[in-house]
């Protein structure tokens, strides 16, 4: 087991010998609760608490024998149960997650990437469930933990992590675990604050644990990140080692000081036809380079969908200020309701239309550059409890990401970054040399999740439904008969002799 | 009113409103596809294109999604693909809708050629009669938007011609092609068998002569020529196009439960059942068939064919339509081409009042369930129950009321239409 502990302070702080106290086998970091905190575990198979060890064997046993075996649908299958199971435990009771090949949608390949393998993909809003923290905390912190309060502060911690990503390797039989916390911000009382700054310290067992206390500098090359600081290997430092590093990132906030940000919501009322709205203020919005193109990658849970066709109208796209569909995958029935529907969902890259050159400097065009999506909703079955009697359900529909996707510098080498992420979900969907300038949200009430009410038939009203359907039926179907047996009764004998005569 | 006689008394005048009526609105649909994001033309017909395109590249129709018709759809809407010198493609993307928007026209003038000489009417008669078909606002909206409903309407129509001219195995093969098309036509299956009429026998035969005398030589002509051209169509579909061909084409129609609202009577109890399916305890799905092929199939045709056979087919439309799992406004015109034949001996003509209230009653309950639907649509409330629900049996009753007075009407002729208007087919027996 490996660990590194990350933590990094914002552009223009800067982190001083003094902040950081190095033990024989602990480190002490003053400034811990206004630095950002990247927590990464490196697991071999064994060291796997057990729940999480069977889903990783049973990948690492058909992973491998993919390369003998012709039939390449049978290893997917015996890999589905246990990696929903692992999931459900990590995510909790209501994912909708039977199989991969139920359940998850497989990503389109494009031709700039020479990716052999499908990359499946689920997503799901949910929060974090509190099992993960419990999962883990039986092996990060055995019984031979010198500061087991501690460690279980900082594996329960993983509920207020920003992201959480696991990452297994099949070859090399190891996981790769990555928590990382936003700074915790002024407002966070003292006690959380004096618990942060707690030691960290290295295992009984000896294994390496690698401290590093950064600042954000300025980068010199365009396109690259420069962090500068001190790094310290616990056990075996005596003192923390300077340190000033600066290497190529995918990833970046938008240049300069520019407060960009969008905010997103429905159109009221949403029907069953919901227009989703992106707003960006009109004057500030210029793309970074010359390259580049403003996208939103937006997931849908089941309940919304978005009809491919409707969008390939260039005339209809410009009216809504897109510019273009690129990508769709997940489900796309446009007719089923989604008591039906096995996938999670689907996800939707959109190139979206920026406001003319003309109109970004301008004082005048003081209003909001405002994007519209069209979606629809399917027929979702009526509310579990029998008291929500409003004839409604609610859908939480989140907010997709907004960024400008560039072309890269030529000759960048990404996976140089030792802060590297991949396979994102949107990342896949452009070629490899691409730089992402991400357009933060500005929440309304702190959330980024949009909640919509979905018109549901109440089964309460279920009895009178059946039982006036069956006697409009019967009647009709009565009276029917009746007008005609009455109008050919008294003639039929007379037709007939007449016939034969 | 007599600018309004004299411009039904020429033919030249009443067709060609109705091709300029089509055309006018085909070049308006094209004005407004190029410049509103709302199109005028129908998403059906973009499916069809597409699948059009994918044949003309040597694939299968059923690559794009939602297509769910016979290939000969594809097949015929081939041209719209093309793209010339003197033609380029974007008006050859038109070729459907001015195929469908003919289809129309032809259905109109077999209309008026079988009033005339089946049913004794002047040319005038039967212009006006026609022109409820050919100068219908909804009937030009349908097919210059690019809905394929126009070609079935020349298929029925030019079905009834061929019975009534005596021309059994053409009429076979239209009823062939027919149920390949579109499946429903099969009922007529049953009012053309019973209007054939059975070979006389004498009073004390035996059972065995009754029912021989049951298969005359039209009948057997009608269902071996119905049958060999459907079964040597979808001979030739499947062997180009497999087991998709019979997925989409016929099976998706068997299984299909629209839970997306539309004007049927059980469409709210098909929604509850599948949404609730643990405690569905009435199985709507199978039994709904029952009165609905009762109808159709059976009283209808029995009791009434030999009256008129064009009325019949209308009653018997019109039932299958009322009492089908999924009915929307398409259908309507599945039963609207045959207004023509049914209205001379109706009463809703003869008493005005009658037929005036039956128009706007059918109307209101469109207009009702409809507002309904819109309030579900574009504001997100719950109209399901009792809103829709309650509109669906409104229209529904209003239906069974409208079918009752037909079958009334049809069912009170006297004498049978085959002995008195075409006196040569005694002479055959």
């Amino acid at each position: 087991m490996k660990q590194r502990i990350t933590y990094v302070l914002p552009e223009g702080s800067r982190v001083e010998s003094s902040d950081v106290k190095v033990d024989k086998d602990s480190l002490k970091f003053d400034r811990a609760d206004e630095a950002a905190k990247e927590w990464r575990l490196t697991l071999a198979l064994n060291d796997l608490p057990d729940e999480v060890r069977e889903g990783c064997s049973w990948a690492v046993e058909h992973l491998a024998n993919r390369s003998r075996c012709k039939q390449y649908s049978a290893i997917v299958m015996s890999f589905t149960v246990p990696l929903c199971d692992l999931l459900r435990k990590l995510l909790g009771v209501t994912a909708k997650c039977h199989s991969i090949q139920e359940s998850f949608s497989s990503t389109p390949k494009i031709p700039e990437r020479l990716a052999i393998t499908t990359t499946w993909q689920y997503f799901q809003y949910a929060p974090l469930s509190s099992r993960l923290g419990e999962i883990f905390l039986s092996k990060a912190c055995n019984t031979g933990h010198p500061d087991l309060d501690a460690c279980a502060f900082a594996v329960r911690d993983l509920q207020r992590a920003s992201y959480v990503e696991f990452d297994f390797e099949a070859i090399g039989r190891k996981l790769e675990f990555t928590a990382v916390w936003a700074p915790q911000g002024p407002k966070q009382n003292r006690a959380m604050a004096r618990r942060a700054t707690r030691m960290i310290r290295r295992p009984k067992t000896g294994e390496r644990t690698e401290v590093g206390t950064l600042q954000v500098e300025k980068a010199t090359e365009a396109e690259e990140l420069s962090l500068g600081g001190f790094l310290t290997v616990i056990g075996e430092d005596d003192h923390p080692s300077k340190t000033l590093f600066s290497f190529p990132s995918r990833h970046h906030t938008l240049p300069g000081s520019s407060p960009v940000t969008f905010a997103a919501s429905f159109q009221q009322p949403t029907g069953l036809h919901p227009k989703f709205q992106i707003k960006l203020p009109r004057q500030q919005l210029t793309p970074p380079k010359d390259t580049c193109g403003l996208h939103a990658y937006w997931t849908l849970p089941s309940a919304l969908f978005i009809d491919r066709y409707q969008l390939s109208d260039p005339l209809f796209l410009a009216s809504q200020n897109l510019v273009a569909l690129h990508s769709l995958s997940g489900e796309q029935d446009l007719e089923a309701p989604n008591w039906v529907i096995e996938q999670w969902g689907s996800a939707a890259l959109f190139e979206l239309g920026a406001p003319p050159s003309s109109q970004i400097g301008s004082s005048t065009q003081k209003s909001d550059w405002i994007i519209t999506i069209p979606t629809h909703l399917r027929y979702l079955a009526g509310p579990q409890k029998p008291t929500d009697t409003s004839g409604h359900a609610s859908v939480d529909v989140p907010w997709p990401i907004v960024f400008w996707a560039c072309e890269a510098e030529e000759g960048l080498e990404m996976s140089n970054n030792p802060f590297d992420r991949v396979d994102l979900g949107y990342d896949r969907l452009f070629g490899p040399q691409t730089t992402f300038y991400h357009i933060p949200p500005a929440p309304k009430v702190n959330t980024t999740v949009e909640e919509i009410k979905v018109p549901v038939l109440d089964s309460e009203k279920a009895e009178w439904v059946r039982a006036g359907t069956l006697i409009a039926v019967v009647a009709g179907f009565a009276w029917i008969c009746w007008q005609l047996l009455r109008a050919t009764s008294g003639q039929n004998f007379k037709a007939q002799k007449q016939k034969r005569k | 009113m007599s600018m309004l006689s004299s411009f039904f008394s020429s033919p030249w005048l009443v067709f060609g409103a109705a091709i300029l009526f089509r055309l006018a609105l085909l070049i308006y649909g094209r004005w407004q596809d190029a410049n509103s994001p709302i199109k005028y033309t129908d998403i059906d017909y973009l499916v069809f294109t597409d699948a059009a395109r994918f044949v003309a590249r040597g694939q299968s129709p059923y690559d794009r999604a939602t297509y769910r018709y016979t290939p000969l759809l594809a097949w015929i809407l081939i041209p719209t693909t093309w793209d010339t010198e003197a033609i380029p493609n974007h008006i050859w993307f038109d070729f459907g809708k001015v195929l469908f928007a003919a289809g129309d026209i032809a259905t109109g003038w077999l209309i008026m050629r079988i009033l005339v000489k089946r049913k004794d009417m002047s040319v005038q008669q039967a212009l006006k009669y026609a022109g409820l078909w050919l100068l219908n606002p909804m009937v030009a909206n349908i097919s210059t938007r690019g809905s394929s409903e126009g070609l079935l309407a020349v298929l029925v129509v030019a079905l009834v011609w061929a019975v009534l001219e005596g021309r059994i195995r053409v009429a076979g093969m239209l009823l062939g092609l027919g149920v390949h098309f579109k499946i429903y036509p099969f009922i007529y299956a049953a009012s053309i068998w019973w209007w054939l009429g059975s070979d006389p026998v004498s009073d004390g035969a035996d059972a065995l002569t009754k029912t021989k005398a049951m298969f005359t030589k039209e009948r057997t002509a009608l269902a071996m020529h119905s049958f060999m051209t459907f079964m040597a169509l979808n001979c030739v579909m499947y062997s180009f196009y497999g087991v998709p061909f019979i997925e989409h084409s016929y099976r998706y129609h068997f299984t299909r439960i629209d839970h997306r609202h539309n004007f049927s009577v059980y469409n709210t109890v098909l929604h509850l059942n599948s949404a609730h399916s643990a405690d569905s305890s009435f199985k709507v799905e199978s039994l709904a068939f029952v009165p609905q092929l009762f109808l159709s199939v059976g009283v209808i045709p029995f009791l009434l064919a030999k009256k008129d056979l064009a009325s019949t087919m209308l009653a018997q439309t019109f039932a299958f339509v009322t009492f089908n799992k999924v009915c929307t406004s398409q259908y309507f015109l599945w039963y609207m081409v045959f207004l023509p034949f049914y209205l001379p001996l109706s009463s809703m003509l003869r008493n005005s009042r009658l037929g005036l209230t039956a128009l706007v009653l059918w109307v209101l309950g469109q207009a009702l369930w409809l507002q309904q639907g819109f309030e579900l649509e574009f504001n997100g409330r719950s109209t399901f129950v009792p809103g829709l629900w309650l509109a669906s049996m409104l229209f529904f009753g209003i239906n069974c009321w409208i079918l009752g007075v037909i079958v009334k009407d049809v069912g009170s002729q006297a004498g049978f239409e085959r002995t008195i208007a075409a006196p040569e087919h005694k002479k055959d027996r």
